[in-house]
């Protein structure tokens, strides 16, 4: 080896030299003895100066470990790729197996209500057939075609605090209210008020009435 | 630079069937491996033998290693867990490395005592350190002061130069020709064994 190859060879070792010219380098003291004999050496000076006390300077290691790699075999570009994708595919197989078991837990539910013995179609078939049912029969008298009662609308709600006892609360805490909160009580009483009255004259004017389904 | 751009391109070299990089890379990181496994137990040979695994296993798994971190953060790892299996199947508490650092004499007979390692590989780790202290005592100034800061500190050349009020190019070159200094020494010893580097000294 040249001074040169030398002095790159000291810088690789110390992680000091450029990437292209690792790559050059590692082919060769892969290859030459020579070479890997003297980076063992740098490994060794660099123990010594660190006084790694009770580790042997010289030991079987590299000789045992490179006497069992052999026996090993080859790890190959492809099996590299393989480890490298394997690797990357490790990271969704945890979520693959999530969705997998949300699919099984989803086709099962749908196999249970397709099975059951009652549907929510068939329940709600059932319950409006028997309300329908009474009706239909007390509207139908002998003789007349079918006819379709709309049911009554429900009561408008019933209005929890009578206008009277909020106005008098109204009265009665403005000396302590402030005129802002008692602007916006007085406002909401207002509305709720004509509210009260809107309703009152829809409930009226809603009155059941009989829708003549004539049937032949 | 790009941080770990060295191991990067052996693992890659590994990854595509080159069983000599790893060689490389086990050369590099055994003594800082063993050393990290001697916080969990505290025979030097245990530690061996634990790191041995964790290289072997660290081999296996490079397939999958896919540089998101450090190379050897991610061998640190590995020997953790490993020293930890291997804790626990034995049955044993882990001891931490640094406690008994307080009395390093005291520590160095306990490690020697309980080291399965050879007389004659005890005897040549004594005379590598003797033999690398001497070559850095021997070193000029420039030259040993660049690789203590490297070696000793863990200062990249850049930090390094703006230390040393110089180029990083000129930290490069002194690292080099320190190191260079030293394995020059070394390889005699390596090459001649024992008693060799008192003929050198």
């Amino acid at each position: 080896m040249n001074e040169e190859l030398d002095s790159q060879l000291s810088a690789m070792f110390d992680d000091e030299l450029a990437p292209e010219q690792c790559e050059l380098l590692a082919r060769r003291l892969s290859r030459d003895e020579q070479v890997k004999s003297r980076w063992g050496r740098y490994a060794v000076i660099a123990a010594a100066i660190r006084s790694e006390r009770g580790v042997s300077l010289n030991p079987p290691l590299a000789g045992r470990v490179s006497a069992v790699i052999l026996t090993e075999p080859a790890l190959s570009g492809s099996a590299a790729a393989q480890g490298v994708r394997r690797a990357a595919l490790r990271w969704w197989q945890p979520v693959a197996g999530a969705a997998m078991a949300a699919g099984v837990a989803a086709v099962s539910v749908l196999w249970l209500r397709a099975q059951g013995p009652l549907s929510g179609a068939t329940l709600s078939a059932q319950r409006t057939a028997q309300t329908t049912a009474p009706a239909t029969a007390d509207a139908i008298a002998p003789g007349q075609g079918l006819s379709y009662v709309v049911p009554r609308a429900p009561a408008a709600r019933a209005v929890l605090v009578p206008s009277t006892t909020l106005a008098n609360y109204v009265v009665a805490h403005s000396m302590v209210s402030s005129p802002v909160a008692r602007r916006n009580l007085l406002s909401a009483f207002m509305t709720s008020e004509s509210a009260n009255a809107a309703s009152e004259s829809i409930t009226a004017a809603e009155e059941p009435h009989d829708v003549q389904a004539n049937i032949p | 630079m790009s941080a770990d751009a060295s191991d990067l391109s052996l693992v890659r070299r590994v990854q595509h069937g080159d069983k000599g990089a790893f060689d490389a890379l086990v050369l590099k990181y055994q003594h800082k491996l063993v050393k990290l496994v001697m916080r969990y137990v505290r025979n030097p040979a245990e530690a061996e033998d634990i790191a041995q695994e964790a290289f072997i296993k660290a081999y296996r798994a490079l397939p999958q290693f896919r540089g998101d971190s450090a190379f050897y953060t991610w061998l640190y790892r590995i020997a953790i867990n490993t020293a930890k299996n291997a804790v626990v199947s034995r049955d044993r508490s882990p001891i931490e490395y640094e406690l008994d650092r307080s009395n390093e004499e005291s520590y160095d007979m306990q490690s020697r005592m309980k080291d399965a390692e050879t007389p004659e590989g005890l005897v040549l780790t004594d005379e590598i350190r003797s033999t690398v202290n001497a070559a850095i005592d021997a070193l000029p100034e420039d030259l040993r002061t660049a690789i203590v800061l490297r070696e000793l500190e863990g200062l990249s050349y850049e930090e390094i130069a703006a230390a040393m009020a110089c180029p990083v190019g000129t930290v490069r070159s002194r690292i080099f020709r320190a190191r260079e200094a030293i394995d020059r020494r070394l390889r005699q010893v390596f090459e001649g064994g024992l008693g060799r580097a008192e003929e050198i000294g």
